[in-house]
């Protein structure tokens, strides 16, 4: 409950205020939106299976996020950074795809 | 729990009996099935190991954990806020400059079309000023009339006479076998192009007309007709279908010499296989605009040439 109204706190805060972002950062925005939801399923994964740990997750969400957006930036310079934030997209889109059929498993049995 | 690692060993069970058959693809493997950060694994495991559950948990170092995981969810919802928020904006900005450049051609069209209107009521000015001037005597008035045979043949001069009209038109969508498929809804084929254009303009000289316009734009021997993308222009100004070509002359005789001419013929072609539609009508009283004067290349006042 407490989370899901974090969530939505975030996203209302993010549209009313339109916080600009510095061009440079621009592209790396979206990449980091979903490597962060990669750490969120991961972590109501864990939570189902009892395993949740509010360290782990905290320091996954971070690090999901800088490294996604690190990657994403390597691949600017070298000149493949279209490529490689698809790349990024479909493993984390994988990942985020495996965790939300677990948890449906959980929560539904089926 | 199925995200034990393929290829790592349970901690406390026996050694793996075998290697796994796809070990050496491990990569794609590990991404499919080992999902869970195995962090979450660890910990839980070191958590058990420690039997009890440590008492601290519930109390201070518990709470700023919770508010770090809150904290946490709200910047994930900023983030994904802030990305919305951007996207949306990059699209505004997007349709504005659209609509801009698109009101902007406007302006400037009917800027040209109100100034067109202006040289030609000038131009009728000097016409008439001219004229005034030149009836004084009778060698004035042989200049006027060979400037006025001189107009008609280059086609500065506004026209007035019996003639034909030919209109030319798309292929209604549809119609045509093939359709672009980068564009549904047109057909290719069925585009009037400028050298169909060029044809029928040729095929009415040749018929023996005495000036033609296109669309309201008068012809001279140095108009072009080109393309510029998918539109036609006609001395760089660009037309908007349907194209309507209207010729001065012999109405009967023009109709004749150009539905069994070659440019007739190819239209009727055109017509049958690509779906463009076309027309030749009989008018009893075309007016067509008269052409800008051409600019002067070569020529310049005579020094001391007053009269």
């Amino acid at each position: 409950m407490i989370p899901a109204l974090a969530l939505v706190l975030g996203v209302t805060l993010g549209l009313v205020l339109e916080p600009t972002v510095p061009a440079a950062l621009q592209p790396y925005l979206p990449i980091a939106v979903v490597a962060a939801l990669d750490a969120v399923f991961g972590a109501v994964r864990a939570q189902l299976e009892g395993i949740f740990d509010d360290r782990v997750f905290v320091v996954s969400f971070v690090s999901n996020v800088l490294v996604a957006a690190l990657v994403v930036f390597l691949g600017d310079q070298l000149g493949v950074g279209g490529q490689l934030s698809t790349g990024v997209v479909v493993v984390l889109g994988i990942r985020i795809f495996s965790n939300a059929a677990a948890i449906r498993r959980r929560v539904f049995h089926a | 729990m199925s995200t034990v690692r393929p290829d790592a060993p349970a901690p406390d069970s026996a050694p793996t009996p075998t290697r796994r058959v796809d070990a050496s693809m491990s990569l794609l493997v590990d991404m499919m099935t080992n999902t869970l950060d195995e962090a979450y694994a660890e910990r839980a495991a070191r958590r058990t190991g420690e039997a009890e559950p440590v008492p601290e948990s519930a109390s201070a170092s518990g709470r700023s954990r919770t508010l770090a995981g809150f904290a946490v969810l709200v910047a994930l919802g900023l983030l994904t806020g802030t990305a919305i928020a951007q996207v949306r904006q990059r699209q505004e900005v997007g349709t504005g400059l659209r609509a801009d450049l698109a009101a902007q051609a406007r302006d400037r069209t009917a800027q040209t079309d109100a100034l067109a209107g202006q040289t030609d009521l000038l131009r009728a000015e000097v016409t008439a000023i001219r004229e005034a001037a030149l009836s004084a005597d009778a060698a004035g008035r042989a200049l006027t009339a060979q400037l006025t045979a001189l107009g008609l043949a280059s086609g500065t001069t506004p026209v007035r006479g019996p003639g034909i009209v030919v209109t030319v038109q798309d292929a209604p969508a549809g119609t045509s076998k093939q359709t672009d498929p980068l564009r549904p809804g047109t057909a290719p084929e069925g585009r009037v192009q400028d050298r169909d254009l060029q044809d029928v303009v040729n095929g009415l000289w040749t018929a023996g007309a005495e000036a033609v316009a296109v669309n309201g734009q008068r012809l001279t021997a140095l108009t072009a007709i080109r393309s510029a993308g998918d539109a036609i222009l006609v001395d760089l100004r660009p037309l908007t279908p349907p194209y309507v070509v209207a010729a001065v002359g012999d109405p009967e005789k023009l109709e004749l010499a150009f539905i069994d001419g070659p440019s007739g013929r190819r239209l009727q072609t055109f017509s049958s296989l690509y779906g463009i539609t076309f027309e030749v009508r009989r008018e009893k009283e075309l007016s067509l605009a008269g052409a800008a004067a051409p600019d002067l290349r070569a020529a310049s006042p005579a020094p001391g040439g007053g009269s």
